[in-house]
């Protein structure tokens, strides 16, 4: 069978290249979902975990903070998604593709919280003290003179945290969830060819992922370039 | 104005202040000087509970500082500049958001005011022409003068010198001393940690050695410099001076 001919099945044949438009539909929707929930977790995270090391108050919040990080980062994403959706939603009747929003969002939150602390760590400890000498509480030290400062080199590592994330929800199948990658399977289980649908899948992960890397990298150069320190 | 008593403070079992007693006027010069290690910062550092003592005891204006709550400290610092060896000023910010920062957000400034506020102490710091400049664009003994400049946006009735400039270039010691020499005869009190001995002797109304965590003696310049009593202090001015 020629190429043409297993494009043709493959893709042509029954519509079948919704199968990857849908997935991708899916997988971008989880991704951006989860995305926002990690960064959201992370970041409470991250400043609970700060706040502690720094002044040493929030420690019950800041030991619940650490447990979640060891079960999180020690434990595989896929086994989290299994535990989430069977275990802890079994009987609650409910989307899929938000139990996976929430446990990819879960997981990435702690990765995310690893690079926003080192972020707030990584801020001059002087800098807390200059603020706090002029009369600011912590809180307004933290918003208006450290977070910038943070937020600034860490950005292009939360970035590519993201794109980390948009390739971790191709585990999304094992929840039966037609996401991309289970797109490409589906297609393969019908035509019994293997090459074309996963190669197809693949190329869709890397032009998204070296897309985002560029623009990641554009970011970077961006924020060097008006770096004031 | 300031009294202190029988502060402690000790860093696991190691005592870096043993038992300080000192008292402060308003409108007093007092300049702290000593060996490495001696304490000197970290006296500074208590006055203003950026570092909490272990014990005793530090009345500001009547209060009593050790025992109060964050939200009552925080008023005390801002009645409190404190100026520090590296300047830590605001990187992500311009010299004049730097200066009015604080006096905005804690509501005593509007930011207009603030602003104005800022082009006079830049004026007065003679650095009228960078208020729009980051930081990172200015020379070190620039720098000190804006974190000096930030600290009097408080309108603060003491300031704290920790080694203001010990971090300095020899050619940009000068410029910075003289502000300070300013703010002396403009009547600010004073609570200078330094090793510069001409500064001390012209501006200090009291000078204090301290070593081992401990005041070891304190004079006015004249008969401190020319009269030392305790070995220690004989001995380090041998070699400073
Ligand atoms: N946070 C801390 N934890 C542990 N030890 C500390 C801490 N801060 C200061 N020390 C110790 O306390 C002692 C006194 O420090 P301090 O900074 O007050 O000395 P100093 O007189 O200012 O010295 P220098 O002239 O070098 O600045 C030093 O031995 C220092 O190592
Ligand atoms: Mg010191």
């Amino acid at each position: 069978m020629g190429f043409l001919e297993s494009f043709r099945q493959n893709f042509i044949e029954e519509n079948r290249w919704q199968y990857l438009t849908d997935g991708l539909k899916t997988t971008l929707i989880i991704t951006f979902f989860a995305v926002i929930i990690g960064m959201l977790l992370g970041f409470l995270v991250a400043i609970i975990r700060s706040t502690h090391l720094r002044t040493g108050k929030l420690l019950i919040p800041d030991l619940i903070c650490r447990l979640y990080l060891t079960v999180i980062r020690g434990t595989p994403v896929v086994v989290q998604l299994l535990i989430i959706y069977f275990v802890i939603f079994a009987s609650v009747p409910i989307s899929k593709t938000f139990v996976a929003v929430i446990a990819f969002g879960i997981n990435s939150g702690a990765y995310v919280a690893e690079i926003v602390r080192g972020g707030i760590m990584a801020v001059d400890i002087g800098q807390l003290e200059a603020g706090r000498s002029l009369g600011l509480n912590y809180r307004q030290t933290m918003i208006s003179v450290i977070m910038p400062q943070a937020l600034k080199t860490v950005l292009p590592a939360l970035a590519n945290e993201a794109i980390v994330l948009l390739k971790e929800t191709s585990v999304a199948g094992y929840i039966a969830i037609a996401d991309l990658t289970k797109g490409g399977d589906i297609i393969r289980s019908q035509t019994f060819s293997a090459f074309m649908p996963l190669i197809a899948v693949a190329v869709i992960y890397l032009v998204m992922v070296v897309l985002l890397t560029k623009l990641v990298n554009l970011l970077e150069r961006r924020l060097a370039s008006n770096d004031h320190r | 104005m300031i009294t202190v008593k029988d502060l402690t403070m000790r860093f696991g079992d190691v005592t870096v202040l043993n038992g300080i007693s000192e008292q402060i006027e308003k409108g007093e010069k007092v300049v702290i000087i000593g060996p490495s290690g001696s304490g000197k910062s970290t006296f500074l550092r208590c006055l203003n509970l950026t570092e909490k003592p272990t014990a005793g005891s530090i009345v500001f204006d009547g209060q009593e500082l050790t025992g109060l709550h964050d939200r009552e400290l925080n008023l005390i610092r801002r009645r409190m500049g404190m100026v520090f060896q590296h300047f830590n000023l605001f990187p992500h910010l311009t010299i004049r958001r730097n200066i009015t920062l604080a006096p905005v957000k804690l509501g005593i400034l509007t930011k207009e005011q603030a602003d104005d506020r800022a082009s006079e102490l830049l004026k007065r710091v003679g650095l009228a022409d960078k208020a729009d400049a980051y930081p990172a664009q200015l020379s070190g003994g620039q720098k000190q003068r804006i974190a000096i400049a930030r600290s009097l946006a408080m309108n603060p009735e003491v300031m704290l010198f920790d080694e203001p400039t010990s971090a300095l270039d020899p050619e940009m010691v000068g410029e910075v001393l003289e502000l300070m020499k300013q703010l002396a005869e403009d009547g600010m009190t004073m609570v200078v940690v330094t090793h510069e001995m001409g500064f001390a002797r012209e501006v200090a109304s009291r000078i204090l050695f301290m070593a081992d965590g401990k005041i070891m003696e304190q004079n006015s310049p004249a008969e401190f410099f020319s009269n030392p009593k305790s070995p220690r202090l004989k001995d380090f001015l041998s070699k400073v001076l």
